[in-house]
């Protein structure tokens, strides 16, 4: 079967297909997330062999949301760039819309880091490689936001926070690579490496569960907030005055 | 059940870092639940203007 894609670029299509999809990403959410936590709390030991107690099942949202806001980001600038070469409305809104979600897990991340932080090393924070490029990327998406909400002309703020976006890209693999230092006694870090090297096969299932939860959750927001962009958007066109939901 | 809820002593850590992600990732849905009302009580307001003032000028 030949899926025509552009079809869906059009922000009608879009509207009534994605109004069918959202719930369908509701229940895949809701459901790994659940049997992603239960794996991590329920089927896991207490104490790991490295001396890290109870207080290591953070790992489960922490991971999942840092994960999310670098993944994010990459997705923004995905839709950023298909807006910028093809120029479709849609693929601005698509962006527009991952960066409020992606703050929203780059946020969640420094917050659940911090309490990891002040339970492992006893600080709750610390200006080390990992930690102070993962708050530049918060700032990025905070200017990303601020910059298109501070252009009135949509089509002008679409494409400067689209430019905005694309360079901020940098930072994501200086994220990387601040945790994944190719020479450790060139960057000292408290944070460990992020490696899945000898992980009890049951705590990196939790994880990675999760994780695909939130993947499912952002999928089901994202499409939440750029239907309702469409409809702020194209209010005035004839296919939105017809819509069952404003008659 | 107690034990559970205490994580080897380390209980306040582990249910507030839960507590605050699922918080915020039960806000967001229902900020954009919110948002959408408003924007169609905003459509169904103009076009019932539009109606208005088409009736009137006939």
């Amino acid at each position: 079967m030949k899926i025509n894609w552009f079809k869906y670029a059009a922000p009608m299509n879009f509207y009534s297909l994605s109004g069918k999809l959202i719930p369908l990403f509701w229940v895949a959410a809701i459901a790994l997330t659940l049997i992603g936590l239960y794996l991590g709390f329920f089927t896991t030991p207490n104490e790991l062999g490295n001396g890290m107690k109870e207080y290591y099942k953070i790992i489960y949202v922490h991971v999942a949301t840092v994960w999310m806001a670098m993944w994010l980001y990459g997705m923004m600038v995905f839709w950023a760039l298909i807006g910028l070469i093809f120029n479709t409305r849609l693929s601005y809104m698509m962006a527009s819309a991952t960066a409020i979600t992606g703050t929203l897990m780059t946020f969640a991340g420094l917050v659940t880091g911090a309490i990891w932080g002040k339970t492992s090393w006893g600080t709750w924070w610390d200006w080390d490689p990992r930690m102070t490029t993962y708050l530049i990327l918060f700032f990025v998406y905070i200017g990303y936001i601020s910059l298109q909400a501070s252009i009135d002309d949509t089509r002008r703020s679409d494409k400067a926070s689209a430019f905005l976006s694309v360079v901020g890209l940098a930072i994501v693999p200086v994220i990387y690579y601040s945790i994944n230092c190719p020479d450790p006694d060139q960057c000292a870090s408290l944070h460990q490496e992020s490696s899945f090297k000898g992980v009890e096969s049951n705590i990196l299932k939790g994880m990675l569960i999760t994780t695909l939860g939130f993947w499912m959750y952002s999928f089901a927001v994202i499409m939440m907030r750029t239907r309702n962009v469409i409809l702020k958007r194209e209010q005035k066109t004839s296919w939105v005055s017809k819509l069952k939901e404003v008659s | 059940m107690a034990d559970f809820l205490h994580m080897g002593g380390y209980g306040a850590y582990v249910w507030s870092s839960m507590g605050i992600v699922f918080f915020l990732l039960l806000l967001e849905p229902l900020l954009l639940v919110m948002q959408r009302k408003s924007i169609i009580k905003d459509i169904k307001r103009i076009k019932r203007m539009e109606q208005r003032t088409k009736s009137h000028n006939k």
